[in-house]
């Protein structure tokens, strides 16, 4: 099955090792991995996308095509906020980027459990990645074992949201097809969400 | 932790096949591009030129990857194909060329080397199903 999933960490070296879990967990033929990301939120509310791209306007692309990701990762409410630019995400008072659960989506109470709200609060690191999966227990038994907590949204469900019209959907684009971390750290994007 | 938590990643020891092969090649293209897109002052020429090279050889490598493929890892890989082949086309464009346009020539690259890296993990993904589904001997 064809997932979108979020892990969120306290910190970002463990972010760092989640995407290195995760790649591994690909080259060992359990998932694969078709692209991922590594975001974080800083102390001070600020999002902040690794990209390598040092053009000012590309760079906010990457941070807004990746925003409208974590926005439908909390359901449709979630992609609208996150399709605003992703100015809804962190400008809540609090920077936190709590978006509304779908409950009322979901076929069942699993599938409600697995589809709540994505949060990362300041400070927090999360992993984003576009996976195909067998199972779901691999990857949340990584990322649980990481101390992270995993949200996953099927990449069909997000095909149903209303707001991404005449199929287009930008996620793909802006996830790195192969494990990339910056060389240098805080990366060199910041977004004032 | 119980002993259920503990996922035991496989040593990276197995032999590499033809598709993964392809896969690093098609995930070095999108690299090495998405690297020069990044360069303060942006890419220039030489780098097109490399990546032109490297757009080549990715096409050799998943042709050559085809042949012993299941019919949906075939579609994945011929579709993967035809973006490599654009990525080649915009590359070559972009030798041609000087400004906004050969910068629009690195975007096009760019994008069309990022979709054929994934059309190429869908390969792999459909492979890895399929074998999933099969009975241990």
């Amino acid at each position: 099955m064809r997932n979108y999933i979020a892990a969120v960490f306290d910190n970002s070296s463990e972010a760092y090792e989640a995407l290195h879990k995760l790649w591994q967990l690909d080259h060992a033929e359990e998932i694969t991995v078709h692209g991922a990301a590594v975001v974080h939120r800083d102390n001070l509310g600020q999002f902040q996308v690794d990209t390598k791209e040092t053009h000012p306007a590309l760079a906010t692309a990457v941070g807004v095509g990746v925003g409208a990701l974590l926005g439908a990762l909390a359901g449709p409410a979630g992609a609208a906020i996150g399709a605003a630019g992703g100015a809804g995400i962190g400008a809540a008072a609090g920077g936190v980027t709590g978006l509304a659960v779908d409950a009322g989506r979901a076929d069942t109470r699993h599938e409600a459990a697995a589809q709540t709200a994505f949060v990362l609060e300041d400070g927090q690191s999360a992993v984003i990645a576009d996976v195909s999966e067998e199972w779901t227990q691999p990857i949340d038994t990584l990322m649980r074992g990481l101390g992270g907590v995993v949200y996953r949204r099927a990449k069909s469900d997000l095909e149903d949201d209303v707001w991404y019209e005449d199929g287009y959907y930008p996620y793909d684009y802006y996830l790195y097809p192969y494990e990339y971390i910056p060389s240098r750290y805080p990366p060199s994007s910041y977004y004032g969400w | 932790m119980g002993k259920h938590e503990n996922i035991k990643i496989k040593e990276s020891t197995k032999v590499k096949d033809a598709l993964d092969h392809a896969r690093e090649t098609a995930q070095e293209l999108h690299g090495a591009i998405s690297d020069a897109a990044a360069k303060s002052g942006g890419a220039v020429k030489a780098d097109l030129e490399a990546i032109s090279q490297k757009a080549k050889a990715a096409v050799e490598s998943v042709k050559a990857s085809v042949g012993a493929q299941q019919e949906a890892t075939k579609k994945h890989l011929t579709e993967a194909v035809t973006y490599l082949e654009a990525a080649q086309k915009h590359a070559a464009e972009g030798l041609k060329s000087s400004g906004q346009v050969f910068q629009t020539s690195i975007r096009q690259t760019l994008a069309d080397a990022r979709a054929s890296v994934q059309k190429i993990s869908e390969a792999i993904a459909a492979k890895r199903s399929a074998q999933s589904k099969k009975p241990p001997k």
